[in-house]
């Protein structure tokens, strides 16, 4: 009792000594957002040059993760369709005629897709789930963290059982002849063996006098610096929106 | 929103359904590139929050099965999680918006959440493309006609009968969802030996 205290002791205060909690890294995510939407064409390779330094300062490992190949073909098919569709194919690469205004766009929008993708790469690689949950807890959602931390552990286990009724109903032809109420089986057999792993789980925190009212909410990560990336993101926002 | 141990539990459950289904089903149609895939996964997903509700009838309720989905989503492996994320988000906000402000839980209003929820799937390239991608109006207007074109074998030249179809598929595919979750919700309260409840005021 008194290890785990001294180790929950230790967490809490190693968060409370690092740079940026959860609320610190919301802004910067929210921040690289908003700069990739706002920006004009004209600036947009700076802003995103800017994006790229906030990104290789917060979280250096993203930007690794965007050159994975499906991360390029998912761009490619985004904007592919900008550089034949968009405006007049007015020039010729390689016998193959596309347009100039649409080649623009597309670089535009690859641009975008770039600051958006390392946006959450990042975000998502930084911020525990449970934070999120406890940060949406103070925002009125309250009983999140518990129902998420429900959801995560339960998640294996369902989607294992689901598979099972999935493929038990294949085999056995439920889905050729009655279709439709092959459907509906096989949705009450999964809802009905998800319900059955609920009902254990609720009487185990009831079991546990765990209520949701008296509950304290999941614990939010604070970090020393969480008001810069707000103060400078709100400046350089409204910097890009007035000049 | 008071929600009770028990009623929590069962909004995990179903947030976890959905989520396994964006997870698993969505990743793989969204990679393909398959035609008409936000449409078949807002149905489906669409299905599990109107059953979680049949369940769990209160306020808010709808939204927390679509914040879980969200969240799970979010936090998976998988291509660009911020397109489905909204769309999971907005889906469970139309169902929450039409279950709460339509009175009494009836069958009409489950087909109705349903349609609007699935016909979001066509309205939310205008929002995220302009806002997140940088992809103007047009551009999205003439994406939506060249896919829809190729998926029906349609002239592209014939845009208003493209729309009308687009919309109709969402729409149908969208209230056999709401009829689908209104049976299947009953009968597994039925069979699971559960009253019906009526909906629920939250404190």
């Amino acid at each position: 009792m008194e290890r785990s205290r001294a180790r929950t002791v230790s967490v809490v205060a190693a968060a409370e000594t690092s740079l940026l909690g959860t609320y610190g890294h919301l802004a910067v995510f929210m921040w690289l957002l908003g700069l990739a939407m706002l920006a004009p064409a004209a600036r947009l390779p700076l802003t995103v040059a800017f994006c790229g330094l906030i990104a290789a300062v917060v979280y250096p490992g993203a930007l690794r993760h965007i050159l994975r190949l499906r991360y390029l073909i998912w761009m490619f098919l985004l904007i592919a369709p900008a550089v034949f569709f968009l405006g007049e194919r007015d020039a010729v690469f390689a016998g193959v005629a596309y347009s100039t205004e649409g080649l623009q766009m597309a670089g535009q929008m690859a641009m975008r897709f770039v600051v958006t993708l390392v946006a959450i790469q990042g975000f998502t690689s930084v911020v525990e789930v449970t934070a999120l949950a406890g940060m949406l807890e103070r925002f009125g959602l309250r009983g999140l963290g518990f129902s998420l931390g429900v959801a995560l552990n339960l998640l294996p286990g369902i989607q294992q059982s689901s598979y099972h009724a999935w493929h038990a109903l294949r085999m056995r032809g439920g889905l050729r002849r009655q279709w439709w109420r092959g459907l509906q089986l096989l949705v009450m057999t999964i809802v009905t063996n998800a319900l059955k792993h609920a009902e254990d789980v609720a009487l185990a925190a009831e079991m546990r006098a765990f209520c949701p009212e008296k509950s304290r909410p999941m614990p939010v990560r604070r970090g020393r610096l969480d008001w810069a990336p707000a103060v400078l993101g709100l400046a350089s926002l409204l910097f890009l929106i007035v000049i | 929103m008071k929600l009770t141990t028990r009623e929590l539990v069962m909004l995990a459950v179903f947030g976890v359904l959905w989520g396994i289904v964006e997870i698993s089903l969505g990743t793989v149609l969204k990679s393909l590139n398959i035609p008409f895939s936000g449409v078949v996964l807002g149905g489906i997903g669409l299905s599990i929050v109107m059953i979680g509700r049949v369940f769990v009838p209160r306020r808010g309720a709808s939204l927390f099965i679509g914040v879980i989905a969200m969240l799970l989503k979010l936090f998976s492996l998988g291509g660009v999680v911020i397109g489905p994320m909204i769309g999971i988000f907005s889906e469970a906000l139309i169902v929450e918006l039409v279950l709460s402000l339509g009175g009494q839980p009836r069958r009409t209003l489950f087909m109705l959440a349903g349609a609007l929820g699935v016909l979001w799937s066509l309205v939310q390239p205008f929002v995220t493309g302009p806002l997140i991608f940088g992809v103007s109006l047009v551009e999205t207007w003439g994406n939506m006609i060249n896919q829809g074109s190729s998926a029906l074998g349609l002239d592209s030249g014939a845009v208003l009968v493209i729309v009308i179809v687009l919309i109709a598929i969402r729409l149908f595919i969208g209230a056999a969802a709401g009829w689908f979750s209104w049976d299947v919700g009953h009968e597994l309260q039925k069979r699971l030996g559960r009253p019906s409840q009526p909906l629920q005021q939250s404190s």
